[in-house]
């Protein structure tokens, strides 16, 4: 087998697909494209594809990472080129790279991914207090709730999660960025930091209304 | 309205069914093009996807230079009352144009159930619900087709231009039509007068009806000259040189059918006496197998799909389907493509064929013997016996399947509980066949699902009543305590949802206020079980003063006008009480495929023949029955 590394972007109407409606895009455009996908074994063969995070609907991807497995090798070059002649819009290949059979999957090594979250003017509560981030960053704890799978509400700790946060712009809103621990043993939504971070000055949003675009993993 | 309309986006369950950006979408120049049509699907975008026609009138119109065609399916709740709180236009997907800036909106019809949402879509593009109120002509040309409009008279005020029968052989008389009329300036009235001179092409405001104190129909005319009294239904008479989209588009989101489909052939002639599709796609029409393979290269490869099903009324019919599937899997089986078969016969020849496509053996086999007793499947001319269903459901146990499906109708004309009885024995005896044939007999399962009878215009139980919603729900209650049992499992439909589709089936032009005010009570998505109340329709039938059972419950006489008697499906009235005679005497007529034509009178009307690609083509005699 031949593994690739696939760095893509998805924005516009493709942020709109869910993570297993991507799954099935990508086939049918690996099909498309006349690529010699590898598929499991089994009843249902499916394409070996493994994702580093899923994205949730309606976040723009700017450097997402996936890979893949071919029954033959394909350069580099013309690996992209096909694909992104046969991928619906919003998604394309920006990068392709080999990676080495005994590479550990792209889940198993994230640790963080980063985040532009911007909030139209009409949507901002009101401005922002001076040194908000700071003092809101020097939290020892930083408390949220979040529904589990059982429907029962958990109050976590986000302050070890989140890496970064700043304010990018205040023109026409607010931009701010974000690094987020995400991966296995510590998750937090860009949503989720925004959300205590507008509680923490004093003010309430609307989760709907972010704009969220998630700049790159690692 | 880009911009708000992304927010909303935000806010919806499943934002992709609204945000288009799918492979193969059309998007045209808008202001080059002469002819803007938008497509509506009156369900939600995971239906409308998986339909044929769709596809077919999309490629179709945008393959011409002067048109465009975008599509836009109807707003699921949380999207309606997004829409509704922003006061954001309903808009096509392509270009995301309000509706009200198209020059034509076609609905396709595909069940009574959906016509709320036809209601509920104009009113959330804010045109006027009614024709009346649109003639200024400041507003689209609201146009409808599809099986619903073979008896389009309970939409006929809200609807300005019905297309009757095959759409790729109307659109483009239409479209050009519209453009005719453009260029010579014509008002409102002169191009629907002009519309009225196809073919196929019914515009109900230019016709007149009389009612009768018993509340039946006296007289249904046509007023204007050139205006036919009777319409007559647009038939493709060359199937091979149809147009067929092979660029489908590929649907962003998970739909019902998410898989090309290969439409082998067009029509039925098994002539079940209550299927109104046998009668509306007549004659049958077979595609030839070059024609199909390269279709399916095309489309395959345009779109990706890694599934192919052969779809048509049914499909083992096909003359040459054995050699048609083997071929397809010996080209595009290597590139892990599988065919599939929406469509079984209930025969041994039929599990064959599944057994050559269906690589999965856990999925169930649905077959639909429709009667529990062969003197009711004589009365419906269903043209099974039980040995047949026997043979079939051993060939299925023997290859591997545990789950089988058997497909019955409860209601029928002239069942007692006897015929019901016989429901329960056949699902048993198939039953114990799975006893003896499936090793694992702790997956081996019977499910019997169970529809109730609606008289269906242009069938031979036209004339026929529905049986009462209390009588149906007694019959279902039966057959649930003869069905309980370990391996068999029974499913059955919401009686009270069948009532509505029989009154809205054989309705008249009276229904239209009902219709506008079950919406205004909230009816929406009446065809889903979530959403579907019987109250607001009960409601809204009262206080416009119809009596719903008398449609559903009347038995109409064979010298009563039929709300649908204008509407020409080719297949003579003579045909249907003769056929209707023979079903009540438990007569069967065989199938035309055969080679004798029983004389529905299609042929010679419509200048068609029934056309195999195995070269048996049957010869038409004219219609002498008096
Ligand atoms: S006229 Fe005869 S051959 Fe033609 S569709 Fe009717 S029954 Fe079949």
């Amino acid at each position: 087998m031949f593994r690739y590394r696939i760095q893509y972007s998805k924005r516009g109407s493709a942020c709109y697909i869910s993570h297993l409606d991507l799954i099935r895009a990508l086939e049918r455009a690996f099909r498309r494209a006349g690529l010699p996908i590898a598929f499991s074994e089994g009843f249902n063969p499916h394409p070996r594809f493994s994702f580093a995070a899923p994205l949730p609907v309606g976040v723009e991807g700017l450097a997402e990472v996936l890979e893949v497995e071919m029954k033959e090798p394909v350069d580099h070059q013309v690996l992209a080129e096909r694909l992104n002649g046969a991928l619906p819009p919003g998604l394309v290949v920006l990068e392709v790279a080999d990676v080495p059979d005994n590479a550990p999957s792209p889940m198993a090594v994230l640790t963080g991914a980063g985040y532009i979250v911007h909030l139209d003017e009409d949507d901002l509560p009101g401005p922002l207090p001076a040194e908000a981030v700071r003092h809101f960053l020097s939290q020892e704890k930083i408390q949220v709730t979040r529904k589990g799978k059982d429907d029962k509400e958990k109050v976590r700790d986000i302050r070890p999660g989140i890496l970064k946060l700043n304010v990018l712009s205040q023109v026409n809103g607010l931009t701010i960025q974000l690094d987020l621990k995400t991966g296995s043993t510590m998750n937090v939504r860009p949503e989720e930091a925004v959300d205590a971070f507008f509680r923490y000055t004093g003010m309430s949003i609307d989760k709907a209304d972010l704009q969220i675009i998630r700049s790159g993993l690692f | 309205m880009e911009k708000q309309l992304e927010k909303i986006l935000r806010r919806v369950q499943k934002p992709g069914r609204y945000s288009g950006g799918e492979w193969n979408m059309v998007r045209k120049d808008w202001h080059s093009m002469c002819v803007k049509m938008a497509f509506a699907f009156p369900d939600v975008y995971e239906v409308g996807m998986s339909h044929l026609g769709l596809q077919i009138l999309y490629g179709m119109v945008n393959d011409r230079e002067d048109a465009l065609l975008e599509r836009v399916f109807a707003p699921w709740p949380d999207m309606e009352e997004q829409l509704r709180k922003t006061g954001l236009p309903l808009t096509s997907l392509e270009s995301r144009r309000p509706l009200r800036d198209f020059d034509i909106i076609g609905f396709t019809l595909q069940y009574e159930l959906s016509f709320t949402n036809i209601l509920n879509m104009l009113d959330l593009a804010g045109i006027p619900l009614r024709s009346a109120d649109r003639k200024g002509g400041n507003y689209p040309l609201v146009v409808a087709g599809g099986p619903c409009s073979f008896n389009p008279e309970p939409m006929a005020d809200f609807i300005d231009v019905f297309v009757i029968g095959e759409g790729e052989d109307a659109l483009n008389d239409l479209l050009d039509a519209y453009l005719a009329s453009r260029r010579s300036s014509e008002g409102w009235e002169d191009l629907l007068l002009r519309l009225a001179g196809f073919d196929g092409i019914y515009v109900p405001v230019l016709y007149r009806v009389e009612y009768n104190d018993d509340r039946t129909i006296k007289a249904l005319t046509s007023g204007s000259e050139g205006v036919p009294a009777l319409v007559h239904k647009r038939v493709v008479t060359d199937m091979d040189a149809a147009f067929f989209p092979t660029r489908m588009v590929v649907p962003a989101i998970e739909t019902v059918h998410d898989r090309a489909m290969l439409e082998v052939q067009r029509g039925c002639t098994r002539g079940c006496r209550f299927c109104q599709a046998g009668v509306i796609y007549r004659p049958v029409r077979e595609k030839e197998p070059e024609t199909l393979l390269r279709h399916a290269g095309e489309l395959l490869g345009s779109t990706g799909w890694g599934e192919i099903s052969l779809t048509s009324l049914s499909t083992s019919d096909y003359s040459r389907v054995s050699s048609l599937i083997s071929e397809l899997i010996k080209r595009h089986g290597p590139a892990g493509v599988n065919v599939s078969l929406p469509s079984l016969r209930v025969d041994a020849f039929s599990v064959d064929l599944a057994k050559e496509v269906q690589k999965v053996r856990r999925s169930s086999l649905t077959f639909a013997p429709e009667a529990g007793t062969q003197r009711l499947r004589d009365v419906i001319n269903k043209g099974v016996t039980e040995d047949n269903l026997m043979d079939a459901v051993g060939a299925a146990f023997s290859a591997g399947w545990q789950s089988i499906k058997l497909y019955f109708m409860i209601g029928l004309p002239t069942e007692t509980d006897d015929d019901i009885r016989g429901i329960a024995n056949l699902a048993r005896r198939v039953l114990d066949k799975g006893r003896m044939l499936v090793r694992v007999k702790g997956r081996l399962k019977v499910t019997v699902s169970v529809s109730s009878f609606v008289p269906k215009s242009h069938t031979a139980f036209q004339w026929e009543p529905q049986n009462s919603m209390a009588e149906l729900k007694r019959k279902q209650l039966l057959l649930r305590d003869l069905l309980r049992s370990r391996g068999l499992v029974f499913k059955w439909h919401d009686t009270r949802s069948s009532f509505l589709e029989a009154v809205l089936s054989r309705g008249d032009r009276r229904l239209a206020g009902a219709i506008e005010a079950a919406w205004r009570n909230g009816a929406r998505f009446d065809g889903w079980s979530e959403f579907f109340d019987l109250g607001k329709w009960l409601k809204a039938f009262e206080s416009t003063g119809i009596d719903p059972e008398g449609y559903a419950y009347r038995r109409y006489q064979y010298d009563d006008v039929l709300p649908w008697d204008h509407i020409g499906a080719g297949v003579s009235k003579k045909y249907l009480v003769r056929e209707h005679r023979r079903s009540l005497e438990g007569a069967i007529t065989p199938d035309c495929r055969g080679g004798q034509c029983p004389g529905c009178g299609l042929c010679a009307t419509l200048e068609v023949k029934p056309y195999l690609a195995g070269g048996e083509t049957v010869v038409p005699i004219p219609d002498t029955i008096q």
